[in-house]
């Protein structure tokens, strides 16, 4: 029996069986009755879990595999030319069958014991070569951001389907009495194209939603007092709105003794999740490593170390974005290419690589599975010159810890880069691998709505077994 | 899965259906049914509609039986919250109590069904089930400014009590019933309210018309007639008898049908708004023959300069959003293999699905005249077995807050079954026999005794043990205020409501970090008038890449998909939102203000306007304790409590 919760009225009134869970998670009986108070208790998994938690480095706007972890020698050979027919055809937003080849000002190196292949446009990443499983051939279905967005959180090119990290709440709950289950930290530079519903719980209850993060003075909302009222006035309040309901409340209401708890749980948000923003205790070598304090990453860094700090606390599921705002601020370099990923990376490149880093020194890379990467990838020719269009048909993301193989590349695209080739991996395959990891199982991971059983990888995804430990 | 063969044939079979496919109870007619008569004097005395004899029966046949009636004051409080989401006033509360006539309750359930707040209150019902929004959702998220004339059209429709036949009809097809009437241009609307995908660069007109269509089918299956379709875009159904032909036989009623906005801006306006877009125009149109043979570098310009005109553009024209038929753009419907636009399989026609019709029944040419009404009048004849059914189990829902089909969009397989389907039937019948009127069906079920049943039951330990879920309604269900009407009661309780009807959305002011959600923060206005920042909650916008959290943490839906009940969840930011956000502490502060006299007449007025009742012994002990105290925060802290409290949150 996790201590994760103690809460104020006594247990035994509660276990009576008044809710139905979700018959088919099969819980520890004492589980099911924690639920009925408190739907985000820990659930157990189907299945013995590889990893406990997740962080989703999500870097919107499309980073290009060419540049990064894909190398293409031919692409430089090319350059100039149009594309041969040879590689076939792709539809794109704005390439055409004028368009040339762009190659790449990147080279390429390997690193660590494993020799992974990585661009100079990140070093820091290149260090942690070792922890890193490269999948090259990603490809998804849609080649404009917002549906590709979607598709890539979610399993569906349409908005309104529960993300990610809603279905990893809604399979494990959480064991942080006091943190939300499922944070979303947004770039302080604005939205990705998909926009609010990108994040959300879908037709899931309202349980499952992410807690923003936000920049700026109030990183969460609601988390602080109104002006002018002191801590121990609310405290009376609080104690009063108990009183109140008590007063009320018939034996083994369990729909009232859940709204108690809430209060108990909002309680402890309040008086305990403003610490987790205070960064004050991490030793200085911690901070330099994340590149806090440093113009360029003190966001990101800071994200990233929030992403640990939070990971450490028991929280389920971290999105820490990359990009937002416009072409400009995110990944999306539709004209010079160089200019556009050289700013994203050096904003993002060392922060990210410390997260691994500190994760894995901290002993919980292991539990806990980091992912990178954005909708797409960026296309072989060129646009506008020297920027690359939106990409869907082959490029790469990463994936460390959670009991994913560090140092290997997986599948590989053709000689330019333009289609998955070898090993083809569709989102809905990363989908059921990941959630494979955290000890879910993708038919039981479902949720009747409108007549159908709705699973994140909407039909069935491939776990890729080959990745894995 | 039935395996579809994709190069052949070139038309689609007409399709036919097993007995056991037919036998599904939805797809039978409605039975005519009579309500169970009784001998005995207990089941006599206790009917008061026929409504009762069908739950008295089943009541029975489970061994359970009727709560006593509810008092007046829970009576008042829950049917004024039923039909018009909002709170009655202690006078209107000690006026019920006090009348001694034995038609009081017959007098207030009149009083309310006349009330516009009425309308106000069930429209919001129907908007989630049309996933009703005012911005277009994906990367834009561009503003609908004129979506509010579709919502005051609903809201207009239940308050004059439109017959539901016609009410479907115009949103289906009213630009086709009469083109030159404006409250039918703007029914006909609904066609348009989904999401809607547009891209700077996206050139893909296929791929974005295939997403329109499907739209419009989907909703028409889920929201009117309780089946599934969607699910046979890509496939025949899996459990219930929809073939991917009757899918898209069900677009083929779309394929002619085109956005129309209907330009109703001042000729100044219209000439202001042309001198902007004139010229931008212009320079749009040469930037695009200049790229034709531009080299690598100056078509990057080009394109640059156009994303800059596209943020120049101007708000439309105030205008009605409506559809209309164009024959000339008539989209050829086609099978597509797993949904997708590129896999064409065999040309279909148009007809309603195959599992309601005769067994290889023709399909319709694409081109055939007025085809929305055709639609529009297949799925209200009164012999359809679906569509009174999926709206009478409605109106159950919002009334008794469960549904008799639980799962109120599908009546398929994977749906519930009907716990009362005599009721059912019943019902179905009685509203298409009285001309398909909601307030009649109202009526009967309010003055019922099952509706008038005290919410806790003498036999409470015994009965919930046998129906945990109350299937068989031997209590009235306890239900949590919906986030509309939580907002509404604050501003209600706090005297600051601005009770004005219909008009424009508006925009409270919200974090600009939130704002920040939207790719283009730019549509976020924060309404001038303050005094319109009170107004009822179905008056704010609905924005479907900012849903305000308020709104979000109380289980309002995301309008994206059709919403046909309302989650009721409890968890922690509901706390953290009444307690430490703006919306409540704003109104407590008001409400406290109106609080006046000595300590115990401001509990006992607090009390009285929050929750409809005076406090008990205990509750007004805690409440004075409270306020024992010179702190000038309590009194507003206080108000607080209540807004916290469950005795607001829930009705009985």
């Amino acid at each position: 029996m996790p201590e994760h919760i103690r809460f104020a009225r006594n247990r035994r009134e509660f276990l009576t069986d008044c809710f139905c869970g979700v018959g088919a998670l099969g819980y520890a009986s004492l589980l099911g009755a924690e639920k009925a108070r408190n739907p985000l208790a820990p659930k157990a998994p189907h299945f013995p879990a590889k990893a406990k938690s997740m962080i989703f480095l999500f870097q919107a706007g499309g980073p290009s595999h060419l540049e990064t972890f894909d190398p293409k020698p031919l692409l430089n050979q090319l350059h100039g030319q149009k594309r041969p027919d040879t590689f076939g055809k792709v539809e794109y937003q704005n390439v055409n069958q004028n368009s040339r080849i762009l190659g790449t000002k990147r080279t390429f190196a390997r690193y660590g014991k494993s020799g992974l292949e990585i661009s100079d446009l990140l070093p820091h990443q290149a260090q942690i070569a070792d922890d890193l499983c490269v999948i090259r051939s990603m490809y998804g279905d849609m080649v404009v951001h917002s549906a590709a967005q979607y598709q890539m959180m979610s399993g569906r090119v349409i908005p309104g389907f529960p993300s990610m990290g809603s279905w990893v709440t809604y399979g494990l709950g959480t064991v942080s009495d006091s943190l939300p289950a499922y944070v979303v930290m947004p770039d302080p530079n604005g939205a990705p194209e998909a926009g609010q519903p990108v994040y959300t719980n879908g037709f899931l209850p309202a349980v499952y939603q992410p807690a923003m993060f936000r920049a700026g003075k109030r990183p969460v909302l609601n988390l602080e007092v109104p002006k002018g009222i002191s801590m121990d006035r609310r405290r009376k309040t609080i104690e009063l709105i108990r009183q109140l309901n008590e007063a009320n409340m018939a034996e083994e209401d369990a729909e009232f003794a859940a709204r108690i708890s809430a209060y108990d749980t909002a309680f402890k948000m309040q008086t305990q999740a403003p610490e987790i923003f205070d960064l004050s205790n991490e030793p200085q070598e911690t901070l330099a490593m994340y590149g806090v304090g440093q113009p360029d990453t003190d966001d990101y860094g800071r994200r990233c170390l929030l992403a640990r700090r939070l990971i450490e606390k028991g929280v389920r599921f971290v999105c820490v974005v990359a990009g937002g705002g416009g072409a400009e601020t995110e990944w999306d370099a539709h004209s010079d290419i160089e200019k556009n990923h050289a700013r994203m990376a050096r904003l993002t490149d060392q922060p990210t690589a410390a997260l691994v880093k500190d994760l894995k020194r901290r002993g919980l890379l292991d539990e806990t599975i980091v992912l990178w990467g954005g909708e797409f990838g960026r296309s072989p020719e060129s646009e506008r010159g020297s920027g690359r269009d939106h990409h869907n048909t082959g490029f790469s993301m990463w994936v460390a810890g959670g009991g994913f193989k560090g140092g290997m590349a997986y599948g590989a695209t053709d000689d330019i880069g333009l289609k998955a080739t070898v090993n083809p991996v569709h989102f809905r395959d990363l989908h059921a691998t990941l959630i494979n990891q955290l000890g879910l199982q993708q038919d039981a991971l479902s949720y009747l709505h409108q007549g159908r059983r709705e699973r994140l990888t909407e039909v069935h995804g491939t776990i890729l077994k080959d990745l894995l430990v | 899965m039935a395996t579809v063969v994709w190069a052949a044939p070139d038309i689609a079979p007409l399709g036919s259906y097993t007995a056991v496919e037919r036998r599904h109870w939805a797809f039978q007619p409605r039975k005519d049914v009579a309500p169970p008569v009784f001998d005995d004097a207990a089941a006599k005395a206790w009917i008061r509609t026929p409504v009762d004899a069908f739950v008295l029966a089943g009541l029975r046949k489970a061994e359970l039986a009727p709560a006593p009636e509810a008092d007046r004051a829970t009576l008042i409080r829950r049917v004024t919250f039923n039909l018009h989401g909002l709170p009655p006033t202690p006078e209107e509360i000690a006026a019920f109590v006090a009348d001694k006539r034995p038609d009081a309750y017959e007098k207030l359930v009149d009083r309310l069904l006349d009330s516009p707040r009425y309308g106000e209150q069930w429209a919001r019902h129907w908007l989630d089930v049309v996933r009703f929004a005012e911005s277009d959702g994906y990367e834009y998220d561009t503003h609908r400014p004129d979506a509010f004339r579709f919502r005051d059209y609903v809201i207009a429709s239940f308050n004059s009590d439109k017959p539901y036949d016609v009410f479907l009809k115009e949103q289906l097809a009213g630009d086709e019933i009469d083109p030159k009437n404006d409250t039918l241009l703007v029914a006909s609307g609904f066609n348009r309210l989904g999401p809607l995908r547009k891209n700077a660069g996206n050139q893909d007109v296929a791929s974005s018309r295939t997403e329109v269509l499907t739209e419009m089918a989907n909703i028409v299956g889920a929201g009117m007639l309780g089946m599934t379709m969607g699910c046979a875009r890509c496939h025949d159904h899996k459990f219930d008898p929809i073939r991917q032909s009757d899918y898209y036989r069900l677009q083929g009623y779309f394929a002619q049908t085109q956005a129309n906005d209907v330009i109703i801006a001042s000729a100044e306006e219209q000439a202001k708004y042309k001198a902007t877009m004139e010229p931008l125009e212009n320079e749009m149109r040469k930037l695009r023959f200049s790229m034709r043979k531009a080299s690598e570098e100056d078509k990057g310009k080009i394109l640059t300069r156009l994303e800059e005109i596209d943020g120049q553009i101007p708000l439309p024209l105030t205008a009605m959003y409506a559809v209309k038929n164009d024959p000339k753009e008539m989209t050829p419907i086609h099978m597509l293999q797993r949904g997708d636009y590129r896999n064409r399989g065999a040309a279909v026609g148009m007809r309603p699905p195959g599992i309601l019709l005769p067994d290889g029944a023709e399909e319709l040419p694409l081109a055939t005249e007025k085809p929305r009404t055709r639609l529009a009048e297949w799925i209200t004849t009164a012999e359809n077995p679906l569509t009174a059914r999926v709206m009478v189990n409605r109106i159950w829902g919002f009334h008794f807050g469960r549904p008799i089909v639980t799962t109120p969009n599908d009546f398929g397989k994977m749906g519930t079954r009907p716990s009362h389907p005599e009721l059912l039937d019943w019902l179905g019948n009685e509203y298409v026999r009285q001309g398909w009127k909601m307030k009649p069906m109202h009526r009967m079920i309010l003055l019922s005794a099952a509706y008038r049943q005290a919410s806790v039951s003498p036999s409470e330990k015994a009965f919930a043990a046998k129906d945990p879920d109350n299937k068989w309604l031997w209590k009235a269900n306890r239900r949590r205020l919906e986030a509309e009407e939580i907002r509404d009661t604050m501003l209600a309780v706090s005297g600051r409501l601005n009770a004005k009807l219909g008009g424009p959305s508006v925009m409270v002011q919200i974090d600009p970090e939130l704002i920040k959600d939207l790719k283009r923060p730019q549509y976020w206005v924060t309404t001038r008038d303050r005094t319109e920042h009170d107004r009822r909650t179905i008056y704010m916008i609905y924005k479907r890449n900012l849903i305000l959290p308020f709104m979000q943490v109380f289980d309002s839906p995301d309008t994206l998909l059709s919403c046909a009940r309302r989650d009721q969840s409890t968890h922690a930011p509901q706390a953290l939102e009444l307690l430490n956000g703006t919306v409540s502490n704003d109104l407590a502060i008001a409400f406290a203000k109106r609080l006046a006299g000595a300590p115990g007449e401001r509990v006992d007025m607090a009390w009285r306007l929050a929750t409809g009742r005076l406090p008990n012994a205990k509750e007004r002990a805690l409440s004075l304790q409270y306020l024992d105290d010179p702190d000038p925060s309590a009194m507003t802290e206080f108000a607080l409590s209540l807004f916290n409290s469950n005795a607001f949150l829930y009705v009985n």
